[in-house]
C-alpha cells in the first residue's frame, strides 16, 4: 500500500476540514439530501471550471457541472467547430475557444475537465498542471504507458492541485458500499470474476470534412487507441482489481474483426483473460458485433456471486451458503432460474430518511456526478487524494494498455512490477 | 446509392431510421449517432428514470425553483407556447391526471371523484412558473409533476435530425413507434418519404398519403391502449382540459416544420377533435360511420391506387409508413 500521507497531502488542516465531511455524508456516499448546507458552508467561493473537449463524454460533463452548484462552468475548448457551435447551441452564455491554452491563462480558472481524445491528454494535462490547474481527466489518463507515467509524475509533483482520473466507480455509493462487503468476506473465498459489454455499434464517427473525420476516429485507430478494452474495459476492470485487492499477473489476449470489417484495424471483438497474483481468474469479453445480454460484472466465491448491472448490484447466494440475517427483509429481483438479493447501498441512511432500505436511493445520481461531486468537494475541504487518484489512474491504464497490447498481438503478456513504478 | 437502415429501443417505442447516400460505412455511422442522441434525450427527459431532468424537477420544483439548462428552458418555454395554442389541449402537466386514472401501470382504472379532484388540483401548466432571469422552474403546489409523454419523442427526432444535418446526410427518415416522424430531403427514387395514414377500423385502404419533403408528421391514436370499465372503453390519452380520458377523435394526424410541433399537435387533437387552422391536419371521429375532418391533408381517393409495400415498420395501429415507394 501507498503511503497516501506523502508530500504533505494530509496536512492537518485539511484532515480535519475532511473528517468534518465525513459523519454527514457517511464516507460511503454523498446523500444529496443531507450533506448540502455544511457543504455549501466549505466553499468560500464559486469553483470556475473549464471543459477541455465538448465530445458526447464532455457535452455529459457540462450537463453534470449545472447540477453542482458550488461549480460554474467558464469556458469550453475544442479545436473542432461543430463541437463548439454545439456548446453555443446548448449553452449560449458560455465562451467557447478553440486553442485550450487560452483556457489555461485565465487566471480566474482554477478547475479543468479534460475530455479530448485519450491519446491527446498527456499534453493538456501537464499544460494544465503547469498552469497552475485542478485537473479531472478522463479514463484511460493516457493511450502509452509511458504518457500515463509523464502524468502521474507530475500530479505525484504537484500535491496541491488536484488530479482525478474519470474512474466512476470509485466514487459510486453502490460500488464503494459492495467494496465494503465483498472485503467483509460475503463472496466466502473468491473463486473467479467476469465482465463483459456487448454492444452493437460501427464505433464509427462521421464528419462533411475528411480531415477532420479521420481525427474523430481515434478510436479506430491502431496506432493511438487503448481499443474496446481501452475504452470501455478499463471502466469494469478497475472496479474489478479494487474489489478483489490485487494487480494481475499476466494477462492473454485475443481479438478478431467480425463484423465491421471497413478497412479498420483495431478489432471489434475481444477476449481476455486476467491471472491475478493469487490466482483468481478474471475472464472479460467486450464486442461491437451483439447487444446480446449487453453489460455487466459478475464476482463469484464459495458462497455467493455479486453481479453489477447498470451501477447496481444483486447477491446471489449458493444454497449451502450461510443465512444472512438481513436478506430475509431485502428486495429479490428474479434473473431468470435465479433470484437475486437487491444490494442497496446508504440502507441505514435510507432508514434513518424514511426510506424503505430495500428500494434504491431516489436521490440516486448518475455515475458522472458522484465521481465529479467528489473531485468539485476536493476543492473545499483539500487537496486529499482522491479516490481515482493519479495513481489508481496510473496502474488501470498500465493494465488496460498492456491487454491492449496482448490483445493485438493474440498473446500472454506479464505485469511486471517494474511497469507499475512511477 | 446505398440505402441503410438502423433502429433503436427508446422512450417505450422502437425509432428506426433510414438513410441513403453514397457511402454506406459513414451513413451507418451518422445515423448512429442520431439514435444516440435520442437514447441520450431519454435520459434526460423520461419520468421513469430517477436521475433525469423531468425526475429532479418534478421532486424538487415545488420546494424551490430548479435551475435548468438552456436547451430544457427553451424546450418548456416552447411547451407552453403549444399549450396556448393548442387551446390547452397539449399540457405537460398531466402527469397526475395519468396517475390517477392508472395510465402509468398497466392497465388503467376510473379513479373516484375525490381523487380525480385531487389530480386535477394538481395538473394545469398555470402551475408551471418559469422563470427567465434565473432559467428555472418552479411549480406553485405540491404534486404538480412534468410528463413529456406527448412531445419528447418529437424533439428527440428533431434533434436526431440535427445530427444527421451537421454529418452531412441529405436523405433520411425516422420514426418513433410509427407515430412520429420526418422525412429529410427526399428519397432516391421519389419526390417525398410518402407516409401512409390508417384508419385503426378500416385498415385496408389508406385515409390519406401525406408526402413529407423536410417536414415532420405526427399521427397519435386513441387505440393503442386502452381499458374498459362497465362497457366504456378509455383510451390513454387524456383531455387535460376535461381530467379525463379523451373521446373526441380516434386518430388525429398533423404535419409540421417540427416533430415536436407535430408530435404536441396530434395529441392535442385527440382532445380538441377538430383540426386546427393553422396546421395541416386532420382528425377521424370514432363511431361508424366515420367523419373524418381535414386541414390541408387531402384524404386518399379510395379508386386511385396507392403501392404500398410492405413497411418495414409497420409494428404501430396509427401509420403505415411507405419508405421507396414504387
Amino acid at each position: 500500500m501507498n503511503d497516501r500521507t506523502r508530500g504533505g497531502l494530509l496536512s492537518r488542516r485539511n484532515f480535519l476540514k475532511r473528517s468534518s465531511l465525513i459523519p454527514l455524508s457517511g464516507l460511503l456516499a454523498q446523500s444529496p439530501a443531507i450533506g448540502a448546507a455544511t457543504r455549501s458552508a466549505g466553499f468560500k467561493e464559486q469553483v470556475q471550471t473549464a471543459l477541455i473537449g465538448f465530445g458526447p463524454q464532455g457535452r455529459d460533463i457540462a450537463a453534470t457541472l449545472a447540477r453542482i452548484p458550488e461549480a460554474t462552468l467558464a469556458a469550453v475548448a475544442d479545436h473542432y467547430n461543430v463541437m463548439l457551435r454545439r456548446s453555443q447551441r446548448s449553452m449560449p452564455e458560455v465562451p467557447v475557444f478553440e486553442d485550450y491554452r487560452a483556457v489555461l491563462d485565465n487566471p480566474d480558472i482554477s478547475t479543468v475537465f479534460v475530455a479530448t481524445p485519450t491519446h491527446t491528454h498527456r499534453q493538456i494535462a501537464l499544460d494544465a498542471l503547469s498552469a497552475g490547474k485542478h485537473v479531472y481527466v478522463e479514463a484511460p489518463m493516457a493511450s502509452t504507458i509511458e504518457d500515463a507515467r509523464a502524468m502521474a509524475q507530475a500530479a505525484r509533483d504537484n500535491p496541491n492541485l488536484i488530479f482525478q482520473v474519470g474512474l466512476l466507480t470509485r466514487s459510486h455509493p453502490n460500488y464503494r458500499s459492495v467494496f465494503q462487503f465483498i472485503r467483509s468476506g460475503a463472496l466466502g473465498r473468491a473463486t473467479m470474476a467476469r465482465a463483459q459489454w456487448h454492444s452493437k455499434e460501427s464505433w464509427r464517427r462521421v464528419s462533411p470534412n475528411t480531415e477532420r473525420e479521420m481525427a474523430l476516429n481515434w478510436r479506430l485507430d491502431a496506432g493511438v487507441s487503448t481499443g474496446l478494452i481501452g475504452e470501455v474495459g478499463m471502466h469494469q476492470l478497475d472496479p474489478a482489481f479494487w474489489f478483489l485487492g490485487k494487480r494481475p499477473a499476466a494477462v492473454t489476449g485475443l481479438g478478431q474483426i467480425m463484423l465491421w470489417d471497413d478497412g479498420r484495424k483495431t478489432p471489434d471483438t475481444i477476449q481476455a483473460i486476467f491471472e491475478l497474483e493469487d490466482g483468481v481468474p478474471l475472464l472479460y469479453d467486450a464486442t461491437l458485433t451483439s447487444s446480446f445480454d449487453g453489460a455487466y460484472d459478475t464476482y463469484s466465491g464459495r458462497d455467493s456471486t455479486i453481479m453489477f448491472r447498470d451501477h447496481r448490484a444483486w447477491m446471489f447466494k449458493e444454497v449451502d451458503a450461510p443465512l444472512l440475517g438481513w436478506e430475509v427483509y431485502a428486495r429479490k429481483d428474479q434473473f431468470y432460474k435465479e433470484l437475486g438479493i437487491a444490494l442497496a447501498a446508504n440502507a441505514t441512511q435510507l432508514d434513518a430518511q424514511d426510506i424503505s432500505p430495500t428500494e434504491d436511493d431516489p436521490n440516486l445520481e448518475t455515475p458522472l456526478w458522484y465521481a465529479m461531486r467528489d473531485f468539485i468537494d476536493n476543492h473545499a475541504f483539500g487537496p486529499y487524494l482522491p479516490a481515482a487518484s493519479y495513481e489508481v489512474g496510473f496502474e488501470a491504464a498500465v493494465i488496460a494498455i498492456r491487454a491492449n497490447e496482448a490483445i493485438l498481438q493474440q498473446t500472454r503478456l506479464a505485469y511486471d512490477d517494474a511497469l507499475f513504478a512511477i | 446509392m446505398e440505402t441503410i437502415r438502423l433502429a433503436q429501443r427508446a422512450m417505450a417505442c422502437r425509432f428506426e431510421l433510414v438513410l441513403e447516400g453514397e457511402d454506406a460505412p459513414r451513413l451507418r455511422a451518422a445515423g448512429e449517432a442520431a439514435l444516440r442522441e435520442i437514447e441520450w434525450l431519454e435520459t434526460r427527459l423520461s419520468r421513469f428514470l430517477p436521475a433525469s431532468d423531468t425526475s429532479r424537477i418534478n421532486a424538487r420544483a415545488a420546494k424551490e425553483a430548479v435551475p435548468v439548462e438552456p436547451w430544457l428552458f427553451d424546450l418548456l418555454k416552447r411547451c407552453r407556447r403549444l399549450h396556448e395554442r393548442t387551446n390547452g389541449a397539449f399540457d405537460l402537466t398531466v402527469g397526475p391526471l395519468m396517475q390517477a386514472w392508472g395510465f402509468y401501470g398497466d392497465g388503467g382504472r376510473v379513479p373516484d371523484a375525490d381523487a380525480l379532484a385531487e389530480a386535477r388540483r394538481r395538473a394545469g401548466m398555470r402551475l408551471v412558473e418559469l422563470d427567465e432571469a434565473r432559467r428555472a422552474v418552479r411549480f406553485a403546489r405540491e404534486g404538480v409533476a412534468l410528463d413529456f409523454g406527448a412531445i419528447g419523442k418529437g424533439y428527440a427526432v428533431d434533434e436526431a435530425m440535427h445530427i444527421l444535418r451537421e454529418a452531412g446526410v441529405e436523405r433520411a427518415f425516422l420514426h418513433g413507434g410509427t407515430s412520429t416522424m420526418y422525412g429529410l430531403g427526399q428519397p432516391a427514387d421519389a419526390e417525398a418519404w410518402n407516409v401512409a395514414i390508417v384508419d385503426p377500423g378500416a385498415a385496408d385502404e389508406p385515409v390519406a398519403v401525406v408526402a413529407l419533403r423536410d417536414e415532420a408528421l405526427s399521427v397519435s391514436a386513441v387505440s393503442g391502449k386502452s381499458f374498459e370499465f362497465e362497457g366504456v372503453c378509455y383510451g390513454h390519452v387524456l383531455d387535460p382540459r376535461l381530467g379525463k380520458p379523451v373521446r373526441g377523435a380516434a386518430l388525429a394526424a398533423a404535419a409540421a416544420a417540427s416533430a415536436e410541433t407535430a408530435d404536441a399537435v396530434s395529441t392535442a387533437l385527440l382532445a380538441e377533435a377538430r383540426p386546427f387552422p393553422e396546421y395541416r391536419s386532420l382528425v377521424i371521429e370514432p363511431g361508424a360511420p366515420r367523419r373524418i375532418l381535414q386541414n390541408g391533408m387531402p384524404l386518399h381517393a379510395p379508386a386511385s391506387h396507392v403501392a404500398t409495400p410492405a413497411a418495414p415498420a409497420s409494428n404501430g395501429h396509427a401509420a403505415r409508413l411507405n419508405f421507396t415507394p414504387a
